[in-house]
């Protein structure tokens, strides 16, 4: 038996208005070579200035992840020749990156895990090449996005726990308001480190790396692949050669790219232009103060807190939008369970049907608040409610402007639903007949009866124990 | 009459007089350059028409010239290589802007050693630059144009950049004055880089008041440039008076003791005079003492250099491929048109520097050759700082010689120690503020003497020089070719 | 022990080739600098100094806002190409992998 051991190094483009050292937009366009400062095109003479807020944003994921932030941030320039590479050169950060030494908090399969960061630092993206008969073309737009790079410990074992991780990390992305995150768009992009050793033993493997996946199904398909690849390899008596492969989605396997030997002595040295840059404590301090509660923090909380399911508290903090919607309703005075029950159903199906988010509802947590008052309060039953519900959402009305025009009211005075009821064993004179006969079932037909008379508005639980009562008098 | 050999204040005055219009001098500026170009080579290009700003500052209206490793938007600029020949750039290098906006006005782009990597004016791409005091030499570079259109009296004033002494050494052999402002002092956004954390911006003129002038336009705090220094709101041309009553200045004992037995007797009289010149200093009020300075670090000035620099210029020209820009090499696949490219494009100096600075990096020898080029670069940075805790300057022959003869020296590195050769380095490690006077002739050839200051104290530099070219006999000297 | 195959080699990671002779100068020239660096590298206390990479400490380095500005004209992007379509640089078919 074999254990893989599997790190993951994750590429995320940030959202910023500017490049990391120019003052070109950062913005996709469908125009090439719109996008670009004479820094982005490694022009002779061109110097990088950092862009402020996209190394706040490098910080916040940092302490987001928390991670040690250096007194001293660093740059250092990589360097290889490839075309997508206007200056030869890319600058990242190699001797202090933004931070180092931290963990995320993931869940799998209901059991708390920790995935240790190596290290997270900041980069710049590369131009983009179309490839076509016998030519490319280049478009350098994408040259010099600012680009979070983040790097695991060799630490996680398998499929399910690098998803996971890939989706918390995701979601803090999404949290700090840092990234869209969109894998569809190569916002995210991955390589992927496996080995595999026998199982209890302690040392790792051979290291294989695989390049540039772009979906967190290729990722997961690129594991199990190569870990049943390298499996083969190992069960047959064979050894693992240490190289760099890339994953082919179309025939769902990896094939190597280069081995150990061609790997690139990348000549990492310190950017003579970009001085090393006090990180001020007071500015962290302040970014600290910024982070918001993070899903894995908020999960734990709806779940020992407000009793709710992994199912539904893991829906509910998905989004940040509508975790804190959902806490508004709570801060409101809605009870958990219900409010929570209305946001993943009603509310959820609304959003997804008409691609609405959450923060152009025109239902506000306190509307939200009257309805379950409503029901609590036995004023309209949960189908009622249900149905008013989605009234409200298509027409943006409000629920208690609804429930008004409407008339839509609960009967529950004992005297007018036996009035009710009477009337329906008048209409159907065998009934009693028909229970006595073992026909038990007639009474779901009679409440339906009764229901239907007072389209709806009649308590149902009233009204089945007043027709049980009636019947069973014979 | 003619103009192009007088002073900034000359010119001004001449101006401002309607004695003379700025076309008439672009003119006067452009045939002199045009005159001399087949004889000295000092132009890559020379222009045909005049762009003038509106302006009131002390530079309006006058011609100068720019080392062809600045960017001018629109105009070609190639850093005197093959491979850049082409290349019309599309954004202006601050300093260029600075001078744009001041009025001044742009008459060509001089010849430097290919892209500012050599001390010889031999490597650019269309010939060689001779010195115009005798053209059977050098000028020494890699400015080597920029210096020959100062010392002929084709400008008044040109731009250069100095990565080593690429400016201070051809001023010295050209006969004119040099000057590297503080690092930072002066954006580099534009100048094509050469090491980053060397390469300086500054300027070639006649006389100290010149250099002051133009230094007032070019120096400010740049967007563009995270390395540049705050303004230090000083107009140098201000301070030049000054009183220098009690300044005191050392020279290295070591410099000078490597040649006392040597039979170069060029460098006998070279050093003779140095001396002389020191006597005549101290009438001025200047204290000069001798200090010793550990020879291990001295002996150590030019490899140190050699590997910083080139580890730095191997990345930094990593940008010429000849895909977007600069020559495109011919080929089938991208691998071999970037190959062909760079194999024409570069000259054989360029790249036996190029694999030096790239094993230099290499992972394995980084540790031993490049971090501790870096660590001699702070010791010796250290030991400057720690003598101009009690000295406002250093001054030293500038070079232990006069120009040397096409063919005598070459770029190719030697093992001979040579410090009054390679300390004008030590002002690159530090960016301290480094002026080069000239102050005499020996063989009917210019020699010179640098002085340099403390990091930030470009006024007091320029003040302290701007004393010592009352006595160098020196001042406003046009080169024998230019006569 | 550097030879003349390893110099070819790191040329060639360099994007260009030489002329025999010129990599016998460039063997002689290594020979120079690493005798010299090995010499440097005896000098008394520099294992215990910081590698320096500017030539003072820069505390006044500044960010740059995040505001749009200084963008270049398409036109001007490509300027310098020799070689455009579709307003993009076009080059013989990229297949190796960076």
């Amino acid at each position: 038996m074999y254990v893989p051991t599997i790190g993951l190094e994750v590429h995320c483009e940030l959202k910023t208005n500017t490049k990391n050292f120019s003052s070109a937009a950062n913005a996709y366009s469908e125009i090439p070579n719109s996008n670009l400062a004479t820094t982005d095109l490694g022009l002779p003479g061109i110097l990088p200035v950092i862009n402020e807020y996209g190394v706040k944003q490098s910080l916040k994921m940092a302490l987001a992840m928390h991670c040690e932030i250096p007194e001293f941030m660093t740059f250092e320039r990589k360097n290889y020749f490839y075309p997508d590479l206007p200056k030869g050169y890319q600058i990242t950060q190699f001797d202090q990156p933004v931070g180092v030494n931290g963990y995320i908090m993931i869940n799998v399969n209901g059991e708390d895990r920790k995935v240790l960061i190596h290290d997270t630092h900041l980069e710049e993206d590369t131009a983009s090449l179309d490839h076509y008969g016998n030519y490319s073309l280049i478009d350098y737009n994408r040259a010099g996005v600012p680009l979070l790079e983040t790097v695991t410990e060799p630490c996680m074992h398998s499929v399910e726990e690098a998803i996971a991780f890939l989706e918390a990390l995701r979601n803090i992305f999404l949290y700090c308001d840092a990234s869209e995150a969109r894998t569809d768009r190569g916002q995210m992009r991955c390589d992927v480190n496996v080995s595999l050793a026998q199982e209890g033993m302690q040392e790792l493997g051979t290291k294989v790396e695989i390049k540039n996946v772009n979906s967190f199904n290729n990722v997961k398909d690129a594991i199990i692949s190569e870990v049943r690849r390298q499996t083969e390899i190992l069960e047959s008596g064979g050894v693992i050669a240490q190289e760099t492969r890339r994953y082919d989605e179309n025939n769902m396997c990896t094939y190597s790219m280069r081995s150990k030997e061609d790997a690139i002595d990348y000549k990492y040295f310190k950017e003579p232009n970009i001085p090393p840059i006090r990180i001020k404590r007071d500015w962290i301090e302040e970014i600290q103060k910024e982070l918001p509660t993070f899903p894995y923090e908020r999960i734990t909380k709806y779940m020992e807190v407000y009793g709710l399911s992994r199912y539904d508290a893991t829906i509910l903090v998905k989004e940040k939008e509508m975790a804190e919607y959902f806490e508004k309703t709570l801060d409101e005075g809605a009870d958990p369970k219900a409010a929570s029950n209305w946001i993943t159903s009603v509310i959820l199906g609304h959003m997804n049907k008409y691609e609405i988010p959450i923060t152009k509802l025109f239902l506000t947590p306190k509307m939200l608040v009257e309805l379950i008052e409503l029901v609590t309060s036995g004023k309209i039953s949960s189908k009622q409610a249900k149905e008013v519900l989605h009234t409200s959402l298509e027409q943006e009305k409000s629920p208690l402007q609804l429930v008004e025009e409407l008339g839509i009211k609960q009967i529950e005075g004992d005297a007018e639903i036996t009035a009710i009821v009477n009337e329906v064993f008048a209409e159907n004179p065998n009934a009693k007949a028909e229970y006595q006969a073992g026909r038990t079932n007639i009474v779901d037909f009679l409440v339906g009866q009764v229901m239907k008379k007072t389209k709806g508005q009649a308590n149902p639980a009233m009204t089945r124990k007043i027709v049980q009562e009636e019947i069973q008098k014979g | 009459m003619s103009y192009m050999d007088k002073s900034i204040d000359d010119l001004r005055k001449a101006l401002d007089e309607r004695k003379v219009t700025s076309d008439a001098l672009f003119e006067e500026a452009t045939s002199l350059a045009k005159q001399y170009q087949s004889l000295y080579n000092s132009f890559v290009t020379i222009l045909d028409e005049k762009n003038e700003t509106e302006s009131n500052s002390i530079l309006s209206g006058i011609p100068y010239a720019l080392k062809d490793n600045i960017s001018t938007k629109d105009i070609l600029t190639t850093s005197s290589s093959n491979i850049l020949k082409n290349y019309v750039p599309v954004y202006n290098a601050t300093v260029y802007q600075k001078l744009e906006d001041a009025g001044a006005v742009l008459m060509g782009k001089t010849v430097l050693d290919e892209l500012a990597m050599g001390g010889t004016g031999t490597t650019g791409h269309t010939g060689i630059v001779k010195n115009p005091w005798d053209e059977s030499r050098q000028i020494g570079g890699s400015s080597a144009g920029s210096a020959a259109a100062v010392a002929l009296g084709i400008v008044p004033f040109a731009i250069g950049s100095d990565t080593g002494d690429s400016i201070r050494k051809p001023a010295a052999f050209g006969g004119v004055v040099g000057f590297k402002p503080t690092y930072g002092r002066v954006s580099r956004y534009g100048l094509f880089a050469f090491a980053s954390s060397l390469d300086h911006v500054g300027c070639f003129a006649r006389n100290v008041k010149d250099v002051a002038y133009v230094t007032d336009i070019i120096k400010g705090e740049d967007a563009h440039d995270m390395t540049s220094l705050p303004d230090d709101h000083k107009k140098y041309t201000d301070t030049l008076n000054n009183d220098i009553k009690g300044r005191k200045l050392f020279y290295i004992k070591e410099a000078m003791e490597d040649h006392e037995n040597s039979n170069d007797a060029e460098l006998k009289e070279t050093i003779h005079q140095f001396f002389q010149m020191i006597e005549k200093i101290k009438e001025l009020g200047f204290i000069v003492e001798e200090v010793s300075f550990p020879k291990e670090l001295l002996n150590a000035i030019y490899p140190t250099y050699m590997a910083i620099s080139c580890a730095e210029a191997t990345s930094n020209n990593a940008n010429l491929t000849g895909i977007h820009f600069g020559v495109r090499g011919e080929g089938n696949s991208i691998h071999d048109i970037m190959m062909d490219a760079r194999t024409k494009g570069f000259s054989e100096l360029i790249k036996r520097r190029f694999v030096l600075g790239s094993y230099i990096l290499q992972k394995e020898n980084q540790e031993k050759l490049f971090k501790n080029a870096q660590r001699i670069r702070h010791m010796i940075v250290d030991k400057m700082n720690t003598l101009f805790q009690e000295y406002d300057g250093m001054l030293m022959p500038a070079s232990g010689g006069i120009a040397p003869h096409f063919g005598e020296k070459t770029d190719q590195l030697s093992d001979r120690y040579l410090i009054l050769e390679n300390h004008l380095v030590i002002a690159n490690f530090g960016g301290f503020p480094s002026i080069t006077l000239p102050s005499g002739f020996v063989n009917n050839m210019p020699i010179a003497i640098n002085l340099t200051g403390r990091q930030f104290e470009d006024d007091i530099v320029l003040n302290m020089a701007y004393k010592m070219e009352n006595i160098t006999g020196c001042k406003d000297q046009i080169a024998k070719g230019g006569n | 022990m550097i030879t003349k195959e390893k110099l070819k080699e790191y040329a060639e990671k360099l994007m260009f080739d030489m002329k025999e002779e010129e990599y016998d100068t460039l063997l002689v020239e290594f020979d120079v600098i690493l005798k010299q660096m090995d010499l440097i590298g005896q000098i008394e206390g520099i294992e215990q100094v910081e590698p320096m990479t500017f030539p003072y400490e820069i505390e006044h380095a500044h960010f740059r806002k995040d505001e749009i500005k200084d963008t270049l004209n398409t036109s001007d992007v490509l300027k310098n190409a020799s070689q455009v379509e579709c307003n993009q640089v076009r080059v013989p078919k990229v297949v190796e992998e960076a």
